[in-house]
C-alpha cells in the first residue's frame, strides 16, 4: 500500500516537473497578406471546411485548445502543428510559385480523399472537424477547379 | 525640288525597311511564346523512369495505389495543372528518398536510383513543370 501511494506521489510529482520543461509554441499571426482565403473568392462551405479542419495545424492562425498546454500532450500538439505547417501554410499561400500551388492542391486532393488528412487523432478532440464523404469530395473537387483556373 | 523629293523618298523607304527589320525580329520570338511546351522525357530520364519506377506506375502494373497516384504511360493526356502538379511532386518525393519505397529497394537493391541518377530525374521533373506551367 504504501509503494502504491508512493508511486502515485511521484508520478503526480513528474507531471508537476514536466511542465516547466520548455516548449515553444508556433507563433500565432492572425493578419496574413498572403492568405489562401483572403486573396481568393473561395464557396463559403470551403473556406469553411479549410478553417475548421485545417487551419489549425496548416495556417499561422492556430487556435490553441486547453490541452495545448498541458505537458506531455503539448508535445505532440506541437510536432503536429510544426511540421503541417512546415509541409503546407495557407497563410503564405499566394507568396508560391503556380507550380507549387499545381502541386499543392494534387497532394490535397489524396491526403482528403484516402482520409490520411485532417489527421484522425485531431478530429477526436474537435468533432466540427470531421468531414464526411460528401464533403471530403467536395472538397477535392474545388482543389481541382482551383488548379485548372491557374493554369487557364 | 528634286533633291527634296529623293530625300523624302528615302526616308519613306527608310521607314519601311526599319519597320520591316522590327517585325523580323518579333515573329520568331512571338512564335516561341505561342508555342506550347509540351510534355516529354529525354532518353536518359526514361531509363531511370523504366528501371526505378514504371514497374509501380504504369496502367498495367499490379501495384493498383501506386498507379492510382500517378501513371507514366497516360501521363500527358492529364490535364496541364495535374502534369504539372504530379511533376513538382516527383521531384519532391525523389529528392526526399520516399520514392521508390523503401520495401521495394530492399527486395530490388539494384533498382534503386544512384544519387547521381536521382539528381537527374529531380533536374528533369522540375525543369519540365516549369516549362508547362504560364507565365504567373
Ligand atoms: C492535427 C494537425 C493537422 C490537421 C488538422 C491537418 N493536417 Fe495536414 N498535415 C499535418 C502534418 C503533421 C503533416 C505532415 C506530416 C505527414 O505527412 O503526415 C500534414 C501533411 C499534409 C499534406 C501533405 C503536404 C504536401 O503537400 O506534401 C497535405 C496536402 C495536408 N496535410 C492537407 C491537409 C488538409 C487539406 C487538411 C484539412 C482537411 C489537413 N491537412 C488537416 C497535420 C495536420
Ligand atoms: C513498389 C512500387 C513503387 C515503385 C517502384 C515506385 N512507386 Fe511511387 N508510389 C507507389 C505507391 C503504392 C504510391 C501511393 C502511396 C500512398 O498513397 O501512400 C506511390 C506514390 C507516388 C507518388 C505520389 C503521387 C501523388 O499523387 O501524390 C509519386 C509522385 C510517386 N509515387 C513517384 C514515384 C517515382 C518517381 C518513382 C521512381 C523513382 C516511384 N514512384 C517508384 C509505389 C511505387
Amino acid at each position: 500500500m504504501k509503494i502504491l501511494k508512493l508511486l502515485i506521489l511521484i508520478l503526480i510529482i513528474s507531471v508537476v516537473i514536466i511542465q516547466f520543461i520548455p516548449n515553444d509554441k508556433p507563433e500565432v499571426v492572425l493578419a496574413n497578406e498572403n492568405d489562401l482565403i483572403y486573396n481568393n473568392q473561395l464557396p463559403e462551405n470551403i473556406s469553411v471546411m479549410l478553417k475548421e479542419s485545417c487551419y489549425d495545424c496548416h495556417s499561422n492562425e492556430t487556435v490553441y485548445p486547453w490541452y495545448s498546454h498541458v505537458a506531455p500532450v503539448s508535445w505532440l500538439v506541437v510536432k503536429d502543428i510544426r511540421d503541417g505547417r512546415k509541409e503546407l501554410n495557407f497563410s503564405f499561400w499566394e507568396s508560391q510559385s503556380k507550380m507549387d500551388k499545381a502541386k499543392h492542391l494534387d497532394n490535397i486532393i489524396d491526403e482528403v480523399l484516402d482520409e490520411n488528412m485532417p489527421m484522425p487523432i485531431y478530429t477526436i478532440m474537435h468533432a466540427n472537424a470531421k468531414l464526411t464523404k460528401e464533403e471530403r469530395q467536395l472538397l477535392a473537387d474545388w482543389a481541382e477547379r482551383h488548379a485548372e483556373s491557374l493554369f487557364e | 525640288m528634286k533633291k527634296i523629293l529623293i530625300f523624302m523618298l528615302t526616308l519613306v523607304m527608310g521607314f519601311m525597311f526599319v519597320n520591316f527589320t522590327i517585325e523580323d525580329k518579333k515573329t520568331p520570338q512571338d512564335e516561341v511564346k505561342s508555342e506550347a511546351a509540351t510534355y516529354s522525357v529525354p532518353d536518359d530520364v526514361q531509363k531511370i523512369l523504366d528501371n526505378s519506377c514504371v514497374g509501380c506506375h504504369n496502367s498495367d502494373s499490379k501495384n493498383i495505389k501506386g498507379k492510382g497516384k500517378l501513371k507514366f504511360d497516360e501521363f500527358a493526356d492529364m490535364k496541364l495543372h495535374k502534369q504539372v502538379g504530379k511533376l513538382a511532386d516527383i521531384a519532391e518525393v525523389v529528392k526526399e528518398g520516399d520514392m521508390p519505397p523503401s520495401k521495394f529497394i530492399k527486395n530490388y537493391p539494384d533498382r534503386e536510383p544512384t544519387a547521381e541518377e536521382k539528381e537527374k530525374l529531380v533536374k528533369w521533373a522540375n525543369e519540365m513543370a516549369k516549362q508547362l506551367t504560364p507565365a504567373e
